[in-house]
């Protein structure tokens, strides 16, 4: 009797890494150019190394490691968000606005939160209940969150507290314990019912809610965790600068789906795994850092950027048909 | 019996326009018409309705290829660059030699072409997702243009250009007649040749459409080439309306492109829609942007209601219906 458990704790641990080594596999690739692109970038500042030169490119990483976190959720549940960028504009513009007035850090802080789990939930809500395709959903968001960013602060301006700045944004290498920590709490919410319940829902709704997953409510989660990482990363952003900006974010909107597809996540649903996506940001950012350092021309990082991103996700569509 | 047959068959062909979804989004549009005019009396005049209808004529021009695109089960977010593209060097490619400036013009539709032929062959043979695929075209093609502009607007000096942009033969701006001339070639193309009934197919069902001898990959790179051509013509007319290019004129037309299409009633999933729903979308979508603008907001709140209009309007045609 004491030995069933005993046996089954010790398949258990080995299958757990079995299926951590398969997700790896897939991504091997990717980490590969990761860490060549790292070793390109260690090696043209030598800086990287030091504690002050690490905390500086985690925070260029930071907000959009965030977006793509924010874009997989969505695009692991089956759908996908053309407001991030908008949303990453209304929590720079409300973090530039309240922190700095009677609520302080702490409740500017919170009203991004809530304006972000809001919105998220409420976009959910809309894609969920009426049926809507979230693509089109999103994309009339983006002009409503958007406009309200436009309303809260017209013109870039507000300001965040300084030792926020320096918290945040500083010396220390405070943005990758961040990481660090948000990563952990992804763990801990795939361990969860409604974290389990985004595969399965991305991968096949139906069956999902046959085996009685509660596809509706896992859903309209997603959204609200995917509308809270974006405005955290506008938070990031407006600490980073120092003052908030209605259409600082529009440029998310369209690296957060690159970088998750760059991370191997599908359009379909079910397909791909977060670490996939993180590495896809890092890989989009440490492009752009490199080609910085090269002295490329803006134009020849256009272009290069356009090429690599069409290579890196064309690459293991040919292996996988041979 | 046999004079009653026909009668009733006409009858329920006329029940059907009247219930379809193109049709719905025309009736939409002609009521805010008339609703706006009563409010605003300037609305209703027939010089601002041409107007609201040649601003309709570039959307419409640039949704026509997104049409193509979403329907074969695709989208095309490189649009905007392109029509960036042709209306910024189109001046540049003035030719001495043609004192009329078709070369011009045809050899930028010719590129255009060729930059939505890529796109395909990227999606086609490269399995590269549709919206990478476009996504990182549209970030190469702006690497290029600050090559070709420098950032700097490029007046205009073909004569057929500022015609098309400003002529109005007939009281009706020459820009709407290539709209409506482009829109009777789209519908034909889509509704009564075989090209169009297979892009329906590899929409509905790539893998069934293969299996029944479809080339899907010839369609899909042909279905983008097509997107390429009609935002190189709207970029033209641009262009014209404008009498100079820069860089970022085409930008908002790629949400607009998609608003368009997806108000006109085609599925955004693909398979299922038409050019004749896209047609009233645009005029739709531009219709909501000048009552907008009556209204006299702040940006903030021109966003907002758009936005908010968009997604009212959604509920009345974009509902995914349940199908397959």
């Amino acid at each position: 009797m004491s030995e069933v458990p005993a046996h089954s704790a010790k398949a258990v641990l080995p299958l757990y890494w079995q299926v951590q080594r398969r997700r790896n596999a897939d991504l091997f690739g990717l980490f590969a150019v990761v860490l060549a692109f790292l070793a390109a970038y260690g090696f043209l500042f030598p800086g990287f190394f030091t504690l002050q030169g690490f905390a500086k490119f985690t925070q260029s990483w930071f907000p959009l490691a965030l977006v793509a976190m924010a874009q997989a959720i969505l695009m692991l549940t089956g759908g996908i968000s053309l407001a991030v960028g908008a949303m990453v504009s209304l929590g720079a513009v409300i973090a530039a606005t309240t922190m700095a007035g009677p609520l302080g850090v702490t409740g500017g802080a919170a009203v991004v939160a809530l304006a972000g789990l809001g919105i998220g939930a409420a976009t959910g809500l809309i894609v969920v209940k009426l049926r809507l395709p979230a693509i089109v959903v999103t994309l009339a968001g983006s002009f409503i969150v958007g406009g309200a960013a436009l309303l809260i602060l017209p013109r870039p301006g507000g300001a965040v507290p300084e030792w926020l700045s320096d918290m945040l944004a500083g010396n220390t290498p405070a943005a990758f314990a961040l990481i660090v920590l948000i990563v952990l709490l992804w763990k801990i919410y795939l361990a969860t019912p409604l974290g389990l319940g985004i595969y399965a829902a991305g991968e096949n709704p139906v069956g999902a809610y046959r085996s009685g997953i509660r596809v509706d409510r896992v859903l309209v989660a997603a959204y609200a965790i995917s509308g809270l990482l974006s405005t955290g990363a506008g938070l990031f952003v407006a600490a980073q600068t120092g003052s908030g900006d209605p259409v600082i974010g529009t440029a998310f909107t369209l690296n957060s789906i690159a970088a998750a597809v760059l991370g191997g996540i599908g359009f379909l649903g079910g397909q791909g795994s977060m670490r996939g996506a993180l590495a896809g940001s890092l890989l989009l950012s440490l492009m752009i850092s490199v080609m910085f350092f090269l002295g490329f021309t803006p134009v020849s990082q256009y272009v290069a950027q356009g090429l690599i991103i069409i290579g890196a996700v064309a690459i293991p569509q040919f292996r996988r048909k041979r | 019996m046999s004079s009653a047959r026909p009668a009733r068959s006409f009858k329920r062909r006329t029940t059907a326009i009247l219930r379809s979804r193109p049709f719905l989004t025309f009736a939409v549009v002609l009521l805010v018409w008339v609703a706006a005019s009563f409010l605003r009396p300037g609305f209703g005049s027939f010089g601002h309705l041409r107007y609201l209808v040649e601003l309709a004529a570039v959307i419409g021009l640039v949704a026509a290829g997104q049409t193509f695109v979403v329907i074969a089960g695709g989208i095309d977010l490189s649009i905007a660059a392109i029509v960036t593209v042709s209306a910024v060097s189109l001046p540049l490619l003035s030719i001495d030699a043609d004192p009329t400036g078709v070369t011009a013009i045809i050899a930028t539709l010719a590129m255009t072409t060729c930059i939505g032929l890529g796109n395909g062959l990227g999606v086609a043979y490269l399995r590269v997702h549709p919206m990478i695929m476009t996504l990182a075209m549209a970030t190469f093609l702006q690497g290029l243009l600050i090559i070709i502009a420098g950032g700097s607007a490029i007046s205009s000096q073909n004569p057929l250009v500022a015609w098309l942009g400003n002529a109005r033969p007939g009281g009706i701006p020459a820009g709407v007649y290539v709209w409506l001339a482009v829109s009777a070639l789209v519908l034909l193309v889509m509704h009564a040749t075989p090209l169009g009934a297979r892009i329906f197919a590899i929409g509905a069902n790539p893998l069934a459409s293969k299996l029944s001898g479809v080339p899907v990959q010839a369609t899909t790179t042909v279905v983008y080439a097509i997107s390429g051509f009609t935002a190189g013509i709207a970029g033209v007319l641009l262009l014209g309306m404008n009498g100079q290019g820069y860089v970022g004129i085409g930008d908002p037309y790629l949400l607009a492109s998609i608003a368009a299409v997806v108000l006109g009633g085609t599925s955004i999933l693909g398979g299922l829609g038409t050019y004749a729903g896209t047609m009233p979308g645009a005029l739709l979508l531009v219709t909501i942007t000048a009552l907008i603008t009556v209204v006299n907001a702040s940006a903030g709140w021109r966003s907002i209601l758009f936005g908010s209009l968009v997604l009212a309007l959604l509920l009345l045609s974009g509902r995914e219906q349940a199908r397959r």
